[in-house]
């Protein structure tokens, strides 16, 4: 065996390798990078960079239109990810019992989740909730007159987030999975002892289920603090800016016309950043509260 | 094995050649030339066709086998006519093969936007009259017409029409297809059903809101106005009473923030008098645009304000087409008329990095002069700027009845120059000014948060930010 044939069979992983390291160097490594180089730059698709500078991060936290998109994406966060937790452990904790066509419930419930972050589905909530959609003409029969989902600005951001928390499924999956791998004797030894039905769930399954909750709680809050189809296609961020998400503002600097590449992209560190810290939260408090059967415990 | 190796790349060398050589520039004579077919009716039309195709066989004498590469937005109608019309040049210039790319208008400027930048952009487009500024701020994205002006018709162009689209050096950056302004749309059966007649002055219009609410109930408008069209309205309103365009040629801003704010108050006038709807009641509906709507298509909303060239969706909307008329610019709207204004609709241009300019304009000559080119490309466009294309039009009926109304409509009516930072990136689009400021206004006025004064203000701000006060 010649020395480049050697070479070439110990290290014949790394070859298969270079496909995806190329793909990720180029469309990822370069522009998370370079974003942040642009991000201290008044960087214009067109017009290039005439100055470094300070300002698009100081913007994000005094200009009105970027705090506000701020703070509302914290609200979209905070409302979507425990109401979405929530409604997953709650349907999956059902489903976990043997109740008849069991499994068609559990498809039925999975189905949104599979349409996902589809633009069809948008447009499907849209059509349901508008002023003149199907929800409306069954509050017409009844004499009501509903309130305008899309175009009030008390309803528009919970309307927003109905359609995330409505898509459960995939976290309900992985809830129904950890509920399967919940011994059934510690039930029955709990039953014996006369513990009710709320009790056993406090205090055996809620507790062995943690580290699922836990992960759900990572996956659910990074794409919370992501949510772009939503609001993009059914509100466009109105009205008068009561949906517009973080995420719309980068993309609305970046491609909505004025191409402001270097606010854009402080924007996308700033909620990147933030995004970190909830995540380091979430890593540093689980030591309170996630129980790990494989290790000591807490 | 190493044979094999030296024999796959010596084909593919080869391979490389004979392409390369089918790509050069090996002239030859045109299969076909344009013969001068006196077909048009009028006298005018067959003098102006007889040019055209004189024009088109001396500059089509020659040309290089090649491919080109196009694209344009628009709707369905347009595709099938643009294809069509490819499908004919190919047929009269074999050896020239245009490759063309189309869509809908909604995120296209984006896709092109990028494609300048890359420099990856058609050799031949169908552009914006503010694309000059925006991507061709310093002349070498477009190439110069004039250039090619042997080949390319101009001459079928008033002075007037080609002195619009000229870039910073000089230099004509697009053929405007069209020119186009807005006028007013009715649906004549609402109006007869509160017992009126539609429109014919700002006065009639404003009498009919209360009319509307009270025979027909809160849902029927006599006009439908989205943010920008009020953008727009507001324009029309404020020209009409200084007889200035709001922005010049010298792009300044000529009005003053309380002018802004007499503005901003007879749009919220409209909403009160119940002309128009509010902002939440329009968007609550969810239509994608007035000819998606609902309440337009069973007629609630009685009227809309829109291009000269794109009544045909409007129309077909409607269950009874025989509703639709074509209402009269409003020329009691101020001491000035209707202070409406015309701008160019669109253009086609040529990429100055096209290695074919002289095949690409022998293109543009076909499908925007050449009697066979226009008919097929007829009023998809809007109703030609080209002499030559609307004798042709003309002479084969192809000009909408409702499209020429609406057109003779607005050029009737003297309109104003317009200035193309009217519609910066900065004003007009989702989330820019118009949008914003009037939604924010519409709601504001009816619960306090936001006053007219505060919407002059930043009106006012956001329009001297592109366009120094005059």
């Amino acid at each position: 065996m010649s020395k480049t044939q050697k070479f070439f069979r110990d290290n014949i992983g790394f070859f298969f390798v270079i496909p995806w390291l190329a793909g990720f160097l180029i469309f990822k490594a370069y522009p998370f990078l370079s974003s942040f180089y642009y991000s201290f730059t008044d960087y214009d698709l067109f017009k290039g960079i005439t100055k470094y500078t300070f300002e698009n991060y100081i913007n994000v936290f005094t200009n009105q239109q970027e705090r506000t998109a701020l703070i509302i994406t914290f609200k979209y966060a905070f409302m979507t990810v425990p109401l979405k937790l929530v409604a997953a452990l709650f349907i999956a904790y059902i489903l976990n019992f043997k109740i008849k066509g069991v499994n068609f419930f559990r498809t039925a419930y999975y189905i949104p989740s599979i349409l996902g972050g589809s633009v069809a589905i948008a447009v499907l909530w849209r059509a349901l909730f508008n002023d003149e959609g199907l929800v409306h003409m069954i509050f017409g029969i009844f004499g009501i007159e509903g309130p305008h989902f899309f175009t009030d600005t008390t309803w528009a951001l919970f309307m927003i987030c109905l359609l995330r928390v409505w898509q459960f499924g995939s976290a309900m999956v992985i809830f129904l999975a950890a509920l399967k791998g919940v011994p059934v004797d510690l039930y029955e030894a709990a039953a014996i002892d006369g513990a009710g039905k709320w009790r056993q769930f406090f205090t055996i399954t809620v507790p062995l289920i943690t580290p699922v909750i836990f992960y759900n709680l990572i996956t659910q809050l990074v794409q919370a603090f992501q949510e772009f189809n939503g609001p993009f296609i059914i509100t466009k961020g109105g009205p008068r800016g009561s949906t517009t998400l973080m995420s719309l503002l980068v993309y609305n600097n970046a491609f909505g016309g004025t191409y402001k590449m270097g606010k854009a992209s402080a924007q996308a560190w700033v909620l990147f950043i933030i995004l970190m810290i909830f995540t380091a939260i979430s890593f540093w408090s689980q030591k309170h509260w996630v129980y790990y059967a494989d290790d000591e415990g807490r | 094995m190493k044979k094999k190796l030296i024999a796959t790349l010596l084909t593919a060398a080869m391979a490389t050649t004979l392409l390369a050589g089918c790509g050069s520039a090996a002239e030859q004579p045109a299969a076909e030339t344009t013969a001068a077919e006196p077909a048009a009716e009028t006298e005018a039309a067959a003098e102006t066709t007889a040019e055209t195709a004189a024009a088109d066989a001396d500059a089509a004498e020659s040309y290089e086998e090649c491919t080109l590469t196009m694209d344009w937005w628009g709707g369905d109608s347009r595709h099938e006519a643009t294809i069509a019309a490819i499908e004919a040049f190919e047929a009269k210039y074999p050896g020239i093969t245009i490759e063309y790319n189309y869509g809908a208008w909604s995120d296209w400027e984006t896709a092109k936007a990028s494609e300048y930048l890359s420099g990856t952009n058609a050799d031949i487009q169908q552009t914006n009259f503010d694309w000059i500024r925006k991507y061709d701020a310093d002349g070498t994205t477009y190439l110069d017409l004039n250039t090619v002006a042997d080949t390319l018709d101009l001459t079928q162009y008033s002075e007037s029409t080609l002195s619009l689209p000229v870039d910073v050096n000089g230099g004509l950056a697009g053929v405007p297809v069209s020119l186009t302004g807005r006028t007013f749309y009715w649906n004549k059966a609402t109006y007869e059903a509160a017992g009126l007649s539609t429109p014919t002055t700002m006065e009639e219009l404003m009498a009919a809101g209360p009319i509307f609410k009270e025979k027909l109930g809160d849902n029927y408008y006599p006009l439908v106005a989205t943010e920008y069209d009020r953008a727009i309205l507001m324009a029309f309103y404020l020209q009409a009473q200084t007889g200035e365009p709001i922005i010049d040629q010298n792009g300044n801003f000529t009005l003053t923030e309380e002018q802004v704010k007499e503005g901003l108050e007879w749009i919220t006038s409209l909403e009160e008098n119940h002309v128009i709807p509010t902002i939440e009641y329009y968007d609550g509906e969810g239509a994608e645009a007035i000819d998606k709507s609902a309440r337009w298509i069973n007629g609630e909303y009685a009227g809309c304000h829109t291009w000269d060239s794109s009544p045909k969706s409007l129309v077909s909307a409607l269950p009874n087409p025989d509703d639709f008329v074509v209402g009269n610019e409003l020329m009691d709207t101020g001491e000035f008329g209707s202070g409406s204004y015309a701008k160019v609709s669109l253009m086609f241009s040529i990429s100055a990095k096209c290695e074919h300019p002289h095949e690409a304009a022998l293109f543009l000559n076909f499908i925007l002069n050449d009697e066979e080119g226009a008919a097929l490309m007829a009023t998809e466009r809007g109703v030609p700027e080209s002499a030559a294309a609307y004798a042709i039009c003309e002479a084969a009926g192809a000009i909408n009845p409702i499209i020429a109304e609406a057109h003779k409509s607005v050029m009737d009516s003297n309109p104003m120059y317009w200035n193309p930072l009217f519609d910066d990136s900065s004003l007009k689009g989702d989330t820019s000014v118009y949008n914003t400021l009037f939604e924010n206004l519409s709601y504001g006025v009816r619960d306090g948060s936001y006053s007219v004064e505060d919407a002059a203000y930043d009106l006012y701000t956001a329009y001297t930010a592109i366009a120094p006060a005059k």
